[in-house]
């Protein structure tokens, strides 16, 4: 396949994927509402109550901004775009349309990636910029992020939301279905993934959820509730991000490959 | 709402009547198959299918629901695996060339689908993207030959289902096929649209040399449409040959309807005739099978032999040999048990 044809073949997945309505209007609520939400609340709460509530802005509420959206409410909005661009073809019958072109199956799937890494990092990028104006904004007196900071910020956010992301639409392509490959990827992300988390006998192997080897990537502390990051080295943690990659395109793609049309 | 006209005038740029062009794809046939078996489980849903499908002819596929044309379509395309038999397409085999044989292919199966929520020209903008660059200037005359363009920009979800047809259509002529794979095209069309979407049909094979292999379970469609058909019953290839050769039983069959004023003498008069094989009364008058080629020489022949013999005769109707009753005929002995059939 020639770079123009993957280049083409990418760019109408992006067009299936941004005229998708209704996906878009919730994955960009998810990224970008709770950032929002966040500096609208924190900003009523300070002048409010100045004495007891601290200004919006500044870098501790970067944090915690970054966290929103890199690992809580970014993820979520991946799934949505990754499990649309896994499942649309299949679901919307046209994906036989596509086997009839004589195009080789895996390149099918292949060109779904970064179709939705596109669009991901696309939404994600918003939430950021928000994040930042907000950080800056609503300062006040507070110390706030410096230039390489927020350089590494935006990298940990689309690192973190666009491997979500890519798992999602091999974890879509294997199901082929889209209801279900929702429902399972977001239990998995905000039920399961904390829980295993928090059960501390389950010791190292804990470092095998996918949410806490991204975590290790932040350039800020994330850490939440006790227990709720594994320690683990770094080369764990791009070893565990690499393996869920690895095991979810691969089984996506042998799912495309395989499953009759 | 109802279809747009076929625009003939603003035909799609092509290479399917180009000689050239098919010599470099090989074969003689369209489509080729041997001993083609595919099971579903215990299920046998094609059973060692032998299929010839001869280049820039109409061929129809038909048979009952649940006889195996979807799935035959299916296998060769590349959609589902045979299970045994081998089958080239445009002379490339299958699956091996799998991407060479269907360059040239284009297909609707069971029923066009599309992305709802793109426009008609974005939905094969998709398809343009996959087949390659030089596919995109075949959109608009795609769009044009099947009186789509002015609806093109609309979202396909507002589309009525002979849109669809036509878009699906559309979609197949942006591979410039020199094989079209059509399955129940004419579903959910209303009368004028089947007969735009037949005379569609003809001219991709009459003007274009293209082939256009469609599958159908009507009888009347296939037996108006297509040059040549299979019969297909239960995953088996019953019989395939010329619609006339179909309809005749294995060999064009001619006859005519006689209406005389004296069919005692008429009767005696035809068996003595080297020019009937056979003469029988029947509910419309007497029934006649000719010997020789048939056509109007014959039926003038008969009628001079019947003046001449002092019978008058009233009406002289040659029998139009229909493949529903071959076909029913068929069906019939198939589901009659083997004491029946010996009967």
């Amino acid at each position: 396949m020639s770079t123009a044809i993957a280049w083409q073949m990418t760019s109408v997945d992006f067009l299936k994927l941004r005229k998708r309505r209704g996906m878009m209007i919730w994955s960009f609520l998810l990224a970008v509402a709770p950032v929002l939400i966040y500096f609208l609340v924190s900003a009523i709460q300070h002048s409010s109550n100045p004495g007891r509530y601290g200004p919006a802005g500044g870098t501790h509420n970067f944090t915690d901004g970054l966290r929103v959206i890199a690992l809580f409410f970014g993820p979520l909005a991946a799934v949505l775009i990754g499990v649309e661009a896994g499942t649309g073809d299949a679901s919307a019958g046209v994906f036989r349309d596509l086997v009839v072109t004589g195009r080789s199956r895996l390149a099918l799937f292949a060109t779904r990636v970064p179709a939705a890494l596109a669009l991901c990092c696309t939404m994600i990028g918003v939430a950021y910029g928000l994040l930042i104006v907000g950080t800056y904004a609503f300062a006040s007196n507070l110390p706030t992020p410096g230039l390489s900071l927020v350089f590494n910020g935006l990298g940990f956010a689309l690192l973190a939301t666009g491997v979500v992301c890519v798992v999602a639409v091999g974890f879509a392509a294997l199901t082929t279905s889209k209801p279900a490959a929702i429902i399972a990827l977001i239990a998995w992300q905000i039920v399961a993934s904390p829980l295993i988390a928090n059960i501390e006998s389950l010791g190292s192997a804990r470092a095998g959820v996918l949410s806490q080897a991204l975590g290790h990537f932040s350039p800020v502390h994330v850490e939440g509730r006790r227990g709720e990051i594994v320690t683990m080295s770094q080369g764990t943690a791009i070893l565990v991000t690499l393996a869920w990659l690895a095991v979810f395109l691969g089984l996506g793609a042998w799912r495309t490959r395989k499953m009759d049309a | 709402m109802r279809p747009v006209p076929i625009d003939r005038e603003r035909a799609l740029p092509t290479q399917a009547n180009d000689p050239a062009a098919q010599d470099q794809q090989g074969s003689a046939l369209a489509i080729e198959t041997h001993g083609l078996t595919k099971r579903f489980g215990e299920r046998t849903a094609l059973d060692g299918i032998d299929l010839r499908v001869p280049r820039a002819s109409a061929f129809g596929f038909l048979g009952p629901n649940g006889a195996g044309k979807t799935t035959i379509i299916r296998t060769l395309l590349g959609l589902t695996s045979a299970n045994s038999g081998t089958m080239e397409v445009l002379g490339h085999p299958m699956p091996l060339e799998r991407a060479q044989a269907l360059q040239r292919v284009g297909a609707i199966v069971e029923e066009p689908r599309f992305h709802m929520h793109l426009t008609g020209r974005e939905n094969l903008r998709l398809i343009a993207a996959v087949r390659g660059p030089e596919v995109h200037e075949r959109i608009a005359p795609a769009l044009a030959r099947v009186g789509l363009s002015e609806r093109a920009g609309e979202k396909v979800k507002s589309y009525s289902m002979g849109m669809r047809q036509r878009l699906g259509v559309a979609r197949c002529l942006l591979a410039d096929p020199l094989l079209l794979i059509l399955d129940e095209p004419t579903n959910g069309l209303d009368p004028g649209g089947i007969q735009e979407f037949r005379e569609m049909i003809r001219a991709m094979v009459e003007q274009e040399g293209r082939t256009v292999f469609i599958s159908s379970h009507l009888l009347d469609e296939v037996e108006r449409t297509c040059d040549a058909a299979a019969i297909v019953d239960r995953g088996k290839i019953i019989t395939q040959g010329t619609i006339a050769e179909l309809a005749g039983g294995g060999v064009a069959r001619h006859e005519l309807i006689l209406g005389v004023d004296d069919v005692a003498r008429a009767l005696g008069t035809l068996g003595a005739s080297e020019l009937v094989l056979e003469s029988h009364r029947s509910d419309e008058g007497i029934r006649v099978v000719l010997a020789g080629a048939g056509g109007a020489e014959s039926a003038a022949r008969v009628n001079a032999l019947l003046v001449g013999a002092g019978v008058g005769v009233a009406r002289l109707e040659p029998v139009r040999q229909s493949l529903e009753q071959r076909f029913l005929e068929i069906t019939t002995r198939l589901d009659a048990t083997p004491e029946e059939v010996e009967a």
